[in-house]
């Protein structure tokens, strides 16, 4: 049964973990992402880059052929002649496959040489005396031209000239490409290398996590003591606080620990007292049946009355094991209160309230119970607000304790007091509770223990022995302080303090 | 479209008009001319397949390649035209105006090869965009040199020589362009009207080696014009004339001719001697190109290919049709092998050919040209 359970544990956790989003995989994918595109826009600036260098080149050349032939115009009784230099054309040859066209022409006589369907007209504003490069398309296929504009002048007649030099861009984009290819793999290569590093790297980032995730896993069942591997800066807080949560584990585990132990004292006595009870009444019965005389062998307290007649005795002892199950109930709930106290300090974080709240609450609770035992339960404050950092049901079980106590211990002395005070006062920093009876008070000597767990001042009286020690929890928790003082003439005040929310800081 | 630019100035700039029309007359000439002629057919007679090629090439030096090749392709059966290397750069935009205007193509078929001497005239209709790409094996083996876009390539690289009549001329044979001058000058009146060269208005590659000859020694080939027109130097459209007329010792010498067809001559012919000239020995390349409207590509292409090959190659040096264009095959021993005396000026298959084909330096060439000759004095 175990066994199987277990392994549909493993099948759900396999199939969460097939769900849940892969830190690593998001790490890889969000790193190939910008670097896929950076190397797009690296791609892309090569591209354009490699165009305008293998121009930038070839450009050079153009403009050179273009020079040469421009030196070789002349005027020649009144006519432009040019004689194109060889050499001109020997430096277009360089780019070795590509077609040449070129048109000279005089903006006065009109064409001289060359091609004369060539468009001479520069797409840029003419501009005398300097070179222009641009495409344009001529005899089916993309060409690049170099332009020049010039006058020519001699005594009798002034011209200008105007020559077009165009060259195909075969070499050009021969050239390109080449630079594009080997940038475009070097690109390529970086562009792996770096993935390959953000995988490797990855891996080593999530390392220090799998070692504690591994450290964990082999732990003993129960084993909470603090993880003592060595990790990085990085992961260092992570351990530290799986460290501080297991302390607290360890801790709560600790007050389940107490807290069972507790309840297990707390029943154990009512439920032994409450079998006896039921044993002596079971006896009588007997005793009664088979005979007047018998005596019965029980020592408790209740049986003294032997002239009772049976039904008396029967209804007396049901009584009592009554008063003992009402007794034993109350235990059961101050049990359930201090476990739901207890719980609720551990998850509940403390937030801002008004103290008077759960003070007047619990005071109305509790007036009419006091009154049943003859005690007037009165509240004494004029404060309208009254704002602490707490936990308003934790305040609440601490009052009703407190005030049970003062209660109960009201009826101790012979000379019944039949008052306890609840009083709110305002300190500059702090609020003041003051819970006062009239009882017997307790003597110096117990002041210090009547918090401890199970330490009951008086045993003739009613109590768990957890009460107080509930309150002192609560109190710890909310940073406050308890004192316990005579109350003059004679009984005791529990004196609370509470800080005011604004002061925390400076009271803490 | 760029023929017309040559066209319409020529018939616009009066001052130059001799011989920039003749070249605009001859062009309307003979185109006709070239229609009206039958091409000499090679192969099968029911071939499937025909292959056109207009070619400045000499069926003497070709026809045994034309066979072979036909031979190893019999379904191909080749028609070939002999045409003058100025007429087939005419002819070849010609007939990518006869595509345009969709003209009957039985009536004028349209070559799928053409085949020329004149480099530059070649290279221009390349440039201009009239030839299509071709690769193969064949020309990607081809050095970068020998072959310009993948759609100009050369198959035969051969001197340009000076042929003498031995028992002719008179005193000793020239070794150079130096010596020439000074026989010249010095046997002046043997020589007057005895010499014959290209008529470079004619010719496509007789401008070609013109103009090479200026650009290699500007001077020397200032001085040699003059001399030529102080003695009446002959002018000719076409090599074979050229030596014809030297064999039969009208001309004492012949200037600037294609070595392949002077050696084949002079190899036959006792009373001649090719002389390549010490100071320096221009080297042509004859190119082919597959015209962009080619009406047969595919066959044009294995023709191509089949003049690369090492059939071929080895067929041009082994018969003495040709030079061949890769000395790897070359034998060392091989008369055909150029051997010249002095260093060789290879003409460049590149860019800058346009140069020498240049509206204005060609008009202004050719017009100094007439002038040394005193030709267009005479007209």
């Amino acid at each position: 049964m175990w066994q199987k359970s277990l392994n549909i544990n493993e099948e759900e956790e396999k199939k969460a973990l097939k769900k849940a989003p892969s830190l690593r995989f998001r790490f890889i994918l969000t790193g190939t992402l910008v670097i896929g595109v950076i190397a797009a826009l690296a791609v892309n600036l090569i591209f354009d880059y490699s165009q305008k260098l293998a121009d930038l080149s070839y450009d050079r050349l153009l403009r050179s052929a273009l020079l040469q032939m421009d030196e070789n115009i002349g005027l020649i009784r009144n006519e432009v002649s040019i004689d194109i230099p060889w050499s001109a054309f020997a430096t277009l040859a360089q780019a070795d496959e590509d077609r040449v066209f070129y048109k000279v022409e005089s903006l006065e006589k009109g064409f001289i040489t060359g091609y004369q369907d060539l468009n001479s007209l520069p797409p840029k504003p003419p501009v005398l005396d300097q070179v222009q490069f641009y495409n344009q398309e001529y005899s089916g296929e993309m060409v690049r031209f170099a332009w020049v504009e010039r006058h020519l002048t001699d005594p009798e007649t002034a011209q200008t000239v105007r020559i077009v030099l165009g060259q195909t861009r075969l070499s050009r984009e021969e050239m390109a490409s080449a630079i594009t290819q080997k940038a475009i793999q070097f690109v390529l290569f970086i562009a792996l290398v770096a993935i390959t590093l953000i995988i490797i790297g990855s891996h080593l980032v999530l390392r220090p996590l799998h070692r504690i995730e591994g450290a964990l896993e082999e732990r003993a069942m129960g084993d909470l003591t603090p993880i003592d591997i060595n990790t990085p800066k990085e992961t260092h807080h992570l351990k530290v606080a799986i460290n501080h949560f297991m302390v607290r584990l360890q801790k709560n585990l600790e007050q389940l620990e107490n807290y069972t132990a507790d309840a297990a004292h707390q029943l154990r006595t009512p439920l032994a007292s409450l079998r006896a009870l039921a044993e002596n009444a079971r006896d009588d019965i007997f005793a009664d049946k088979n005979s007047l005389g018998s005596q019965p062998s029980n020592s408790l307290p209740l049986s003294k009355g032997e002239s009772k007649s049976s039904p008396e005795k029967q209804y007396q002892a049901l009584d009592n094991i009554i008063k003992q199950c009402d007794g034993l109930s109350q235990t059961v709930t101050l049990l359930l209160n201090q476990a739901v106290v207890s719980h609720r300090l551990q998850t509940h974080r403390l937030e801002s309230i008004d103290l008077l709240e759960p003070i007047t609450a619990s005071c109305r609770e509790q007036a009419l119970t006091a009154l049943h035992q003859g005690v007037h339960l009165s509240l004494e404050c004029d404060l309208k607000q009254t704002l602490i950092l707490g936990d308003s049901f934790a305040i609440q079980q601490m009052m009703q304790n407190l005030i049970e106590n003062a209660v109960r211990y009201s009826g101790v002395d012979i000379e019944h007091a039949t008052e306890v005070i609840v009083q709110v006062s305002e300190f500059e920093t702090f609020y003041r509770i003051k819970v006062i009876d009239y009882g017997g008070g307790i003597p110096d000597v117990e002041k210090g223990r009547v918090f401890e767990r199970f330490y009951r001042g008086r045993y003739d009286i009613a109590g768990s022995g957890v009460g107080l020690a509930m309150v002192k929890d609560i109190i710890d928790h909310h940073g406050a302080r308890i004192v316990i003082l005579d109350t003059e003439p004679k009984g005791t005040t529990f004196q609370v303090d509470f800080a005011k929310y604004k002061y925390k800081e400076g009271l803490v | 479209m760029k023929h017309f630019t040559l066209k319409l100035f020529s018939l616009k700039s009066l001052s130059f008009k001799t011989g920039a029309v003749l070249i605009v007359l001859m062009m309307s000439v003979f185109c006709t001319k070239l229609w009206a002629q039958e091409p000499v057919w090679f192969g099968n007679k029911n071939a499937s397949r025909i292959l056109y090629i207009n070619s400045a090439l000499d069926l003497a030096s070709f026809e045994p390649i034309l066979n072979t090749f036909a031979a190893l392709h019999p379904d191909v059966r080749i028609a070939y035209r002999d045409v003058n290397t100025l007429d087939l750069y005419f002819l070849t935009i010609e007939q990518q105006a006869v595509e345009q205007q969709s003209i009957d193509k039985k009536a004028h078929p349209i070559a799928s090869l053409t085949i020329s001497s004149a480099m530059d005239l070649h290279l221009k209709l390349v440039n201009d965009g009239y030839a299509q790409t071709y690769q193969s094996s064949f020309t990607d083996r081809l050095a970068d040199n020998f072959k310009w876009r993948n759609q100009l390539f050369a198959f035969s690289l051969e001197p340009i020589v000076m042929l003498v009549n031995k028992q002719a001329f008179p005193g000793n044979l020239p070794e150079d362009r130096q010596s020439l001058l000074q026989t010249i000058r010095q046997n002046g009146d043997d020589i007057t009207k005895r010499i014959g060269t290209y008529d470079i208005r004619q010719s496509g590659v007789g401008y070609l080696l013109a103009s090479q000859d200026a650009r290699q020694a500007d001077a020397t080939w200032g001085r040699l014009l003059e001399a030529f027109g102080s003695h009446d130097v002959q002018t000719y459209c076409c090599t074979h004339q050229i030596i014809d007329d030297v064999a039969s010792g009208k001309l004492v010498l012949g200037y600037n001719l294609l070595g392949s067809y002077a050696s084949q001559r002079a190899r036959d012919d006792d009373r001649l001697k090719m002389i390549l000239p010490k100071d320096y020995t221009l080297m042509l390349m004859r190119a082919a190109l597959i015209p962009k409207n080619a009406p047969n590509p595919e066959d044009a292409g294995i023709f191509m290919d089949f003049l690369l090959s090492d059939t071929a190659q080895k067929m041009m040096q082994d018969q003495g049709l040709l030079f061949p264009i890769r000395p790897d095959l070359n034998n060392p021993n091989d008369p055909y092998v150029v051997d010249a005396p002095g260093p060789t000026g290879v003409i460049e298959l590149d860019q800058q050919l346009l140069v020498g084909r240049d509206y204005a330096k060609q008009k202004r060439f050719i017009h100094n040209w007439e002038i040394a000759l005193e030709i267009s004095k005479g007209e």
